[in-house]
């Protein structure tokens, strides 16, 4: 075990600590573990695959990213000084990163109940476990906020000086503790309510929502200000109360611009108070939480045996072996059920609903309706192929990836149909409900002439699904890999198999350049589909392919 | 070596609501130092929240729990120094290897480090585990990483031994040296709260047996004056009977010809 610099610094709020009835020295010894285990997150077998076994904080090895993204804030800070505008924006980006780091990243930290057994069957005082659990997330929160605003912050010193680097460094640090402690107060609110697997599936549910809520809030935050002549103005209204990052905004319009309107000293008092306040409720409430943690793992209902009449028909219709039949139901079980799966997949696909519309209503600033419906604004279905990559990538993860010794031991005959069925699941339960409901609207606005185009977007999925398979997912069984892998391995590979997307756009574009172009398009896609699903999962005995 | 205090803990009247449903129905006990108790009962009985109350992990119950006479409802965790705990399907932090285990329980439980460090490498080379103590427990064994967690829990020498089911996955071997490791520990005045399906075992280790049905204690005596009461000659005929299980021969039966008789589901 080596020291960690975040603990040296960490001990400089000693006396804090030992206020609120924490024994620092303990809570020490349990961060020191916890982030030592964290370095280890890639298991050993990684190793025994012959493949270059990881050491280190995969984590923390992923941050550049945030750095890379943070570029997208320096326009906002060099724009001038409209800076209700422009730090709103700012500090909405911001939220918008630490919020999806918390709930994807760091739920499992906040909701673990191993350390409840293994540390608090020790004299240890429950104030101690709590803050090593909060203090835990927030190192690495801190570490995230630090990636993405280390160059924005450097470029808003010299831009805008010092008195504006002291107050976005300290409502940084208000936005971390808001952030962290919020989502904390939630799970607490539900672990009331709720017991068991439904509890389970609950907190599964409200992460979903958050993740799709946060990108929606985004936008919205974007549309509370006018567009007049490329001068932002700010218009108030009460429910902007209601979007924490106008609350971060407001006090640099205060204390730089001398604005002292009523509304801004609301939002300023509202930055600072709301964080403060709301970690004294959970330092308050924690106790409860760690209570209610226990009911995760009980569950005292029954449940009654469910019908799959659709997953059936899907299976009889769809499929062509038993073999293939069996997985096919095994993976729409497994989509439907997984909350990790879903954790991941749902938002992904909730955006895939939501983008085409906005991209549309952005992009449509006069004509209406009209206008729109004789244009090329169809197009924009395209969002729903653009997620496939990821979500078939997601397929070959599950928690349960122990249990996939099941697929060795039996005598599956054709290896081959267990992703097959995997991917005819996919693209039922998953691709096909999206792709419907995107489409019975845009026939209602653009007419039914887009029907060839929305064929060919179907055919182009599907070609895109089989690609993305052959690519990423090839040769091992689904649902057989640890999340733990997922991610790692993504990265520059899931990029580029998202621009073929691109590609799929280019050439029908193309296609609808020529009189009839279109059907041609139609045909050569069904016959690459055909060759290629034969090629992909020949029908012979696959063993030698394990 | 005899004790001030004999009475090392008493439950008085303890009752557990979970959900409207009643897991824990008014259980009295009293145990002295020394003891070996076997604490048996079929699944659901309520034996492992029992435990958990005990450790303080649940503290939403009816009744008093005193532990070396501190009454545990207080808030004050000191009382589990003198504690040691092996849970049940074997939790741990798997990233750790065996020594960071061992070495991060022993300080929290107040063991300074090197004293813990030396202790922990000495006991698990007397499990002939030396050699691992390097490795992660995620490579472990089931049967070494109970060695490992049984390590953990003694190695701030403990007085009272909270065991659940600790021997799963070990060997005959090894659960012989276990086995006389615990009557040497109650031998010292050690008290052991011991929980485990294995009959054989438990009728083997302890020197009290605590029965538990339907959150309810049917049966508390030592095994000799179980056997008085009862016909059976077993452990395990005497948990039939007083839970009310004689059904075996017929369920095992029924079992079988549905096994055997699958043209009726192909």
């Amino acid at each position: 075990m080596r020291e960690f610099q975040s603990l040296k610094f960490l001990s400089v709020f000693k006396g804090i600590f030992t206020r609120f009835g924490v024994d620092y020295a303990v809570m020490e010894k349990i961060l020191e573990i916890k982030l030592t285990m964290d370095e280890r997150r890639v298991p050993t077998i990684f190793g025994e695959n012959g493949k270059k076994k990881k050491e280190g904080n995969q984590f923390l090895k992923s941050l550049w990213i945030y750095g890379l993204y943070s570029l997208i804030l320096i326009p906002f800070l060099l724009l001038g000084e409209n800076y209700m505008y422009q730090l709103s924006l700012v500090f909405g980006m911001i939220l918008f990163i630490l919020m999806t780091s918390m709930i994807s990243d760091f739920s499992v930290v906040l909701l673990d109940i191993r350390d409840k057994n293994i540390i608090q069957t020790k004299p240890v005082n429950k104030q101690t476990i709590a803050a090593a659990k909060i203090v835990h997330i927030m190192i690495y929160m801190t570490f995230v906020a630090g990636a993405f605003t280390t160059i924005p912050f450097l470029v808003g010193l010299f831009r805008h000086g010092i008195v504006f680097s002291l107050i976005f460094l300290i409502e940084l640090v208000l936005t971390i503790l808001l952030v962290v402690v919020l989502t904390s107060l939630l799970y607490l609110f539900i672990l009331r309510f709720f017991d068991g697997e439904k509890l389970k599936d609950i907190i599964n549910y409200v992460q979903i929502l958050l993740s799709v809520g946060v990108v929606v809030g985004y936008q919205v935050l974007i549309r509370s200000f006018e567009f007049v002549d490329l001068n932002m103005t700010y218009a108030f209204s009460w429910w902007h109360f209601l979007i924490p990052p106008l609350w971060y905004g407001a006090p640099f319009e205060v204390l730089l611009n001398g604005n002292t309107s009523s509304h801004f000293i609301a939002f300023t008092v509202l930055a600072f108070m709301v964080p403060v306040i709301a970690i004294y409720g959970y330092a308050k409430l924690m106790p409860s939480f760690e209570r209610n943690l226990e009911k995760l793992l009980s569950d005292t209902k029954t449940r009654k045996k469910p019908r799959n009449g659709l997953d059936e028909m899907g299976a009889k219709l769809l499929c062509r072996s038993n073999e293939e039949r069996v997985f096919y139901r095994f993976a729409a079980s497994m989509m439907k059920k997984e909350r990790e799966f879903k954790l991941k997949v749902f938002p992904v696909l909730g955006m895939s609903l939501f983008f085409p519309f906005l991209f549309i209503f952005t992009y449509s600033v006069d004509g209406g309706l009209e206008e729109i419906s004789g244009g090329n604004m169809f197009m924009f279905i395209y969002f729903c192929n653009v997620i496939i990559p990821s979500v078939v990538f997601m397929l070959k993860f599950s928690e349960g990836y122990k249990g996939s010794w099941l697929f060795r031991a039996a005598p599956i005959e054709q290896a081959s149909s267990a992703y097959s069925g995997t991917l005819k699941a996919f693209f039922v339960k998953m691709y096909l409900p999206v792709f419907l409901f995107l489409s019975i609207i845009f026939i209602w606005i653009f007419s039914a002439r887009i029907l060839p185009d929305l064929a060919a977007v179907l055919l182009g999925g599907l070609l895109q699904i089989l690609i993305t398979y052959k690519i990423v997912n090839e040769g091992e069984f689904p649902f057989s890999t640890s999340f733990e892998f997922a991610q790692e391995s993504g990265g520059a590979k899931m990029f580029l198999l998202t621009l073929i997307t691109g590609a799929f756009v280019g050439a029908h574009f193309l296609a609808n350049a020529f009189d009839y172009g279109i059907y041609v398009y139609l045909v050569v896609l069904l016959a690459a589909i055909g060759i290629g699903w034969r090629m992909v999962f020949p029908k012979t005995k696959a063993v030698a392919a394990f | 070596m005899t004790r001030e205090n004999d009475k090392v803990l008493s439950i008085q009247n303890l009752t557990m609501n979970y959900g409207g449903k009643k897991v824990l129905n008014g259980i009295n006990l009293e145990v002295a130092s020394g003891e070996i108790i076997g604490y048996i009962g079929p699944n659901g009985a309520g034996k492992s929240t029992t435990v958990k109350i005990m450790l303080g992990l649940i503290d939403d119950y009816q009744g008093k729990v005193v532990i070396f006479g501190q009454d545990i409802a207080s808030g004050d965790p000191s009382y589990k120094k003198r504690i040691g705990y092996v849970p049940e399907n074997a939790e741990a932090y798997d990233n750790l290897t065996a020594m960071e285990y061992l070495v991060f329980t022993g300080e929290l439980y107040g063991m300074g480090r090197d004293a813990a460090q030396a202790k922990a490498e000495r006991l698990l080379g007397q499990f002939d585990l030396q050699d691992v103590g390097h490795s992660r427990l995620s490579s472990f064994s089931k049967g070494m990483k109970q060695k490992v967690l049984i390590i953990a829990s003694l190695l701030h020498d403990p007085d009272l031994l909270f065991w659940d089911e600790p021997l799963s996955g070990l060997d005959a071997n090894s659960m012989m040296v276990i086995q006389e490791i615990l009557a040497q520990l109650a031998a010292q005045g050690k008290t052991i709260f011991y929980s485990s399906h294995i009959m054989d075992l438990v009728e083997k280790i302890s020197n009290r047996i605590v029965l538990l049905v339907k959150g309810e204690v049917v049966a508390d005596a030592t095994f000799e004056e179980l056997q008085g009461m009862s016909e059976e000659g077993s452990l395990s005929g005497i948990f039939n009977q007083l839970t009310g299980f004689t059904e075996h021969r017929n369920k095992a039966k029924d079992f079988v010809s549905i096994v055997q008789g699958d043209e009726e589901y192909a």
